[in-house]
């Protein structure tokens, strides 16, 4: 009962030597999208494009003051600045670390609510969790984290669970122990993530025929059998392209919860490019490194989206462009 | 097919309509004064020596500092004053959110308020050309600026010979010490000091053993010894008390030197290597919280005001919360008093404690007028106005009868009634709150010509009336009158203090002081808290680590910049 | 309806059951948590120890907040700015998706990805600000809409959920005769109910939680400040009004003076109860649009 999805083959129109005459012709059939769409690519273009004049800053001494052609010209100087520092490799390392935590198990963890809550029959406990599992979005990282480190702390409801139950006997400074670090902050990320990142597979769940779970019943098939043949496959073109888009932000591990719960003991796995850059960019008032870094993070990005994109091509799955 | 194509076409033009609507509407937001010329309301006014028309101006005033509510001046009862006497109503906008972006547009779209407190971010103004000079208008329209700043004026001064900024407050008259402890101090419980029999405590190992002797005499009470505030940039309450146990006041990064003014960083040297030895041992003891390294400062405060906690190096206007609390528990309860934190003034051998802050001036912070400004002359003389003395006692005290009394005497003091009036909101409605710092103003520890204090703080008699029983006993163990007399006059210092000489933005000296903060915060907790077997290998790896910075290039920044501020105040 | 109820199948619900519940406490308790911070008085909070329920009552907090004036007219631009934003970027996304989910479509391929790279493309904070100036954009309302006309996470979302439409019934509406304008509004919109609802849902919240453009654009102009601005404004008021911010800045008129009796952690704890509640309830209105399978059968019917 595999829900047959034909891959979407582009027709591409034959290249031919009268290809502008083809291209003219095939705009004019295709003017309502194109007055769908040149507003928002001017749009585009203004908003998003003509901002990247900023790049140049990243070349510069940057004085907000001064005109384009008075800026002091210092070629690689904040990229060498980034590159150079010791703590370079260590700090991507993190944010590479961090990053893919969340990306692995914000994905399974928002998948896996999904498919449970899409097993509850009783519509007034659905509506229920999903409410609930989605408020933690709403309170700052800054109220967040104060509730991790007071769980955490020695006095804290895990120590004394632990202290109990034996496993442990003193209290451990949870957020003292740098190796703890990247999995309180994939528990916090989840804990405070999961019931919102759920929401829009459980819209993509509402496209699934009910034909198709009814057939399967009478086939036989057993509640993970349906989870895995019907549901999963059912959003999985959803699942592949945020995936894409994430994989691409990888560089993008945040900074408010390492801000917040890092401290002086953590600070080897706490500390991410962001954070490198609000203390020797944003708080110095370098614009510069700021934008430098910037433009590491979108080559990395293109590189990965690039990358993530063709992959998912190969494997015949849905796929971002 | 053409059906639906008006619905788009209908949306399109909303937007280009938008986009129209907001071209005309966006011209004329801006910083022009608004000039609304009603010449009839200004009646009032005794003092009739005003030349300049009093046509009302509003002028905008943005405060970096961010510290109070967004409102027009003339809306306070202060400022309604000002405004009768000047015409001159300001509508400050605190900043909320990140300085350096905010200053950052500002500077790139040349378009300023016509006031600007640019807080840290000064020098990107100054480097921007953002402020105009001051000099003529000071001396055309200022003679009470020139009366209040006195030599300040010339030590302001940029390097160009002009003076673009005032800074925030002027020292006039005697110079008054703050009565109450809000810098620097070790702080302890008075129950260990009265159980002890109050002891004069000078020397850091008097003080650790007082704190040792009570908790092993209270076993049963899961006592804590020390605890240190380590939260974020709070963190310097970590690293400064080395400074103040060998004898110096808060400079920052460094200790002067008296004779050489030899700025040198602490932060590796002996000083710092005994007070973590000290606290290393006292964790093996069991007497230091571990969890000081990672509690934010919220879980720091609940410490405190707990009870649980007997000692602390910290400075008094970031316990202040937690004092408030253990203060209004002992006002019901004077049992409670026990638990209420008294500073001492330790070093380590006894030597003299500078803990006290000498009168100085913050050279990096102040108040300018920008290009932006249409009418400087109105702003300086209204600076001029609000810095005679009758105003500074109006935004000081109040006004006689409602917010302050003057008895036989001439000194000024409060009653009960009043100073029970004055909370948040009267601080706010009458303006006590805006005028009480981001202007021109007498300084905090100034005097007025008729020896009373500016700040009511600072008065002997307001400082009396707000003492407890409990709080008179303690005094009076010790024989002083205030928590200040505990402690040893500051000496001059010209630099002071030291934090508060300007570096350029991303500037090396800036660099060091980040990179200095950053392997300190990694380095400590492992210093304290690992094996007293372990602390000579720790350290000999932290100093390996801190080597790598260039600290003899930042001293001698430093030490330039001190010898210059001491050639000046010649 | 279901047929059989056998054994692993109740067991299967149990132990559902029991996780999701143990998910609802866990995620429950920053918010009763938060909501007991802020129904505490805010000295007594110094102390710590509160959890679900506040220990001493006290309603103050929420004086201290409510009693702000301008917190009100910044709620209405806050919901005009969220209803507006929301539609507007729903409805050209959307438009922009069923374009480009067009295999035929010419410029598919150059539109797609142009509005891609702009994820991952930022030409900096000064920038940006100059184009807002240079647009006469600075101190107006349509700041708030403009730069988000469209979100291309949206603009993705959706795209991949129209391509998910079973081909036959853009076909049937093409043999109708139908143009891509009446294909989009008839047929395209109304079968996106699901994803258009949590897309609004992105950008509703997105919309009310902003700050950042004001601070940035409006702050000077008071009219078009939002709640969200205005509560962080009270935040920074009651972190001043306790202590200074910075060493140095000594009590200038402390003394005896009363300080606050508001502190920044029950500020916060309240602002985000004021903050979060009118947004967090517009959910349970949009839940009623995830109903399973409604999709297919709108379009059977």
């Amino acid at each position: 009962m595999e829900r047959v999805e034909v891959p979407k083959v582009v027709q591409h129109p034959k290249k031919s030597s009268n290809k502008l005459v083809h291209f003219f012709k095939t705009c004019i059939r295709q003017h309502a999208l194109l007055t769908m769409t040149i507003p928002f690519l001017i749009w585009l273009f203004i908003f998003k494009y003509l901002p990247i004049w900023g790049w140049t800053i990243a070349f510069q001494n940057y004085r907000p003051s001064k005109s384009f052609a008075e800026q002091e010209w210092v070629g690689f100087q904040h990229f060498a600045f980034l590159f150079e520092d010791d703590r370079f490799l260590r700090v991507l390392r993190n944010t590479l670390a961090m990053s893919g935590i969340n990306l692995v198990l914000g994905f399974v963890t928002a998948i896996l609510l999904a498919l449970l809550l899409n097993e509850v029959r009783v519509v007034v406990f659905k509506r229920l969790v999903q409410t609930i599992s989605y408020l933690p979005h709403f309170i700052s990282w800054v109220v967040a984290a104060g509730i991790v480190q007071q769980t955490l702390s020695p006095e804290g409801i895990i120590n004394d669970l632990l202290l109990r139950a034996g496993i442990i006997k003193e209290s451990v400074l949870f957020l003292g122990v740098g190796e703890y670090f990247w999995g309180i902050f994939g528990a916090s990320t989840v804990w405070k993530d999961v019931g919102w990142n759920t929401i829009v597979y459980l819209a993509a769940m509402t496209m699934i025929d009910p034909a198709q779970y009814e057939a399967a019943e009478i086939d036989g098939a057993g509640r993970f059998q349906r989870m895995w043949h019907i549901t999963l496959p059912g959003i999985k073109s959803v699942i592949v392209v945020l995936l894409i888009m994430n994989i691409g932000y990888l560089l993008e591990s945040g900074f408010e919860p390492q801000y917040l719960l890092g401290n002086g003991m953590n600070v080897d796995y706490s500390e991410n490019i962001d954070i490198f850059v609000l203390k020797y960019g944003i708080a110095q008032g370098n614009f510069s490194l700021s934008i430098a870094a910037g433009m590491f993070k979108t080559v990395v990005s293109f590189i990965l989206l690039f990358a993530a994109n063709n992959i998912a091509k190969r494997l015949g799955e849905a796929r971002l462009y | 097919m053409k059906r639906k194509t008006p619905v788009y076409m209908a949306a399109m033009l909303v937007l280009v309509l938008a986009l129209v609507i907001t071209g005309c509407a966006g011209n004329n937001g801006g910083n022009t004064p608004s000039n609304t010329s009603n010449p009839g309301t200004n009646s009032g006014n005794e003092g009739g020596n005003e030349e300049q028309p009093l046509d009302k101006v509003t002028f905008t005033y943005f405060n970096g500092a961010g510290a109070a509510k967004d409102i027009n001046t003339n809306e306070t009862t202060i400022g309604k004053i000002l405004e009768d006497q000047t015409g001159v109503n300001f509508k400050i906008e605190n900043l909320v959110g990140d300085l350096n972006t905010k200053i950052g547009t500002m500077n790139a779209s040349r378009k300023y308020p016509d006031v600007l407190i640019p807080d840290a971010a000064i020098d990107d103004v100054l480097g921007a050309d953002g402020f105009i000079d001051l000099t003529d208008l000071i001396e055309e329209h200022g003679p009470n600026i020139k009366k209040a700043y006195g030599n300040d004026l010339e030590r302001i001064k940029s390097a160009d010979g002009k003076i673009y900024f005032l800074p925030m407050s002027a020292q006039v008259g005697e110079f008054l010490p703050d009565p109450n402890i809000n810098q620097g101090a070790f702080w302890i419980q008075r129950r260990v000091l009265k159980e002890a029999g109050y002891p004069q405590i000078k020397t850091i190992d008097e003080y650790f053993q007082l704190i040792r002797d009570y908790v092993n005499n209270h076993p049963e009470e899961d006592l804590t010894g020390f605890i240190s505030l380590t939260h974020d940039w709070r963190f310097f309450a970590t690293t400064n008390p080395p400074m103040h146990l060998a004898g110096y006041p808060n400079d920052g990064e460094v200790i002067v030197d008296m004779e050489t003014f030899d700025a040198k960083v602490y932060a590796g040297n002996e000083d710092t290597k005994r007070y973590l030895k000290i606290l290393n041992e006292l964790n093996a003891e069991g007497l230091f919280d571990k969890a000081s390294f990672i509690d934010n400062y919220d879980q720091y405060l609940a410490k405190l005001s707990s009870g649980k906690v007997l000692g602390m190096f910290d400075y008094g206007w970031q316990i202040a919360n937690a004092q408030n609390v253990l203060r209004d528990a002992a006002k019901a309860d004077p049992s409670q008093d026990d638990f209420v934190y008294f500073p001492l003034p330790i070093t380590f051998d006894g030597e003299k404690d500078q803990y006290l802050d000498p009168p100085g001036f913050v050279k990096n912070r102040g108040i300018g007028i920008t290009i932006s400004a249409q009418d400087p002359a109105r702003i300086i003389q209204y600076f001029d106005n609000l810095l005679k003395e009758e105003n500074q006692i109006l935004r000081s005290w109040g006004i006689e009868g409602e917010t302050f009394e003057i008895d036989e005497n001439g000194r000024y003091y409060r009653t009960a009634e009043q100073i029970a009036k004055i909370d948040e909101a009267f601080r706010e409605s009458f303006g006590f709150k805006y005028y009480d710092w981001n202007w021109p103003i007498y300084g905090a520890n100034s005097t007025f010509s008729n020896g009373n204090a500016v700040s009511p703080g600072m008065q002997a008699e307001v400082f009396q009336l707000g003492l407890t029983e409990a709080d008179k006993t303690i005094l009076d163990a010790y024989g002083v009158k205030t928590y200040a007399e505990m402690f040893a006059a500051p000496d001059d210092r010209p630099w002071f203090p030291a934090w508060g000489i300007p570096k350029e933005q991303g500037s090396p000296e800036q660099i060091y002081e980040t990179k200095k903060t950053e392997i300190t915060r990694k380095y400590f907790p492992k210093l304290v808290l690992e094996d007293p077997s372990k602390f000579e290998s720790n350290w000999e790896e932290y100093i390996s680590e801190f080597n790598k910075l260039d600290t003899a290039g930042y001293e001698a920044f430093m030490t330039a910049e001190v010898k210059k501020l001491v050639e000046e105040a010649k | 309806m279901r047929t059989n109820f056998s054994k692993s199948d109740k067991i299967f619900d149990y132990v559902n059951y029991a996780l999701l519940t143990m998910l609802m406490i866990v995620t429950l308790y920053p918010f009763l948590n938060t909501l007991a911070i802020s129904f505490n008085d805010a000295k007594d909070s110094i102390r710590g120890g509160i959890y679900l329920w506040p220990r001493e009552w006290s309603l103050d907090n929420y004086k201290y907040v409510l009693s702000e004036k301008s917190i009100y007219n910044a709620t209405i631009i806050s919901i005009l700015r969220t209803v507006i934003g929301t539609v507007v970027t729903v409805f050209c996304s959307a438009m922009v998706a069923y374009a480009i989910s067009r295999q035929d479509f010419i410029l598919r391929k150059f539109v797609t990805i142009a509005f891609i790279l702009t994820m991952y493309i930022n030409g900096g904070l000064i920038p940006n600000f100059l184009l807002i100036r240079d647009l006469n954009l600075l101190d107006s309302f349509w700041v708030y809409i403009l730069p988000g006309l469209i979100g291309v996470f949206n603009l993705i979302i959706i795209r991949s959920f129209i391509d998910g439409l079973p081909e036959s019934i853009l076909e049937s509406a093409r043999i109708d005769g139908a143009g891509d304008y009446r294909t989009f509004f008839s047929i395209v919109l109304p079968l996106c109910v699901p994803v258009l609802a949590t897309v609004a849902l992105f950008s509703g919240v997105f919309q009310w939680n902003s700050w950042f453009d004001v601070f940035l654009y409006n702050s000077s102009t008071i009219e078009l400040s939002t709640l969200q601005y205005e509560l962080q404004k009270i935040l920074q008021n009651s972190n001043a009004s306790m202590t200074q911010r910075t060493a140095g800045d000594v009590f200038a008129g402390g003394g005896l003076q009363n300080q606050g009796t508001v502190t920044p952690t029950a500020i916060r704890a309240t602002m985000t109860i004021v903050a979060s509640v009118p947004i967090i309830m517009v959910y349970p209105f949009l839940q009623k649009y995830f109903v399973k399978g409604m999709m297919v059968g709108g379009v059977k019917g």
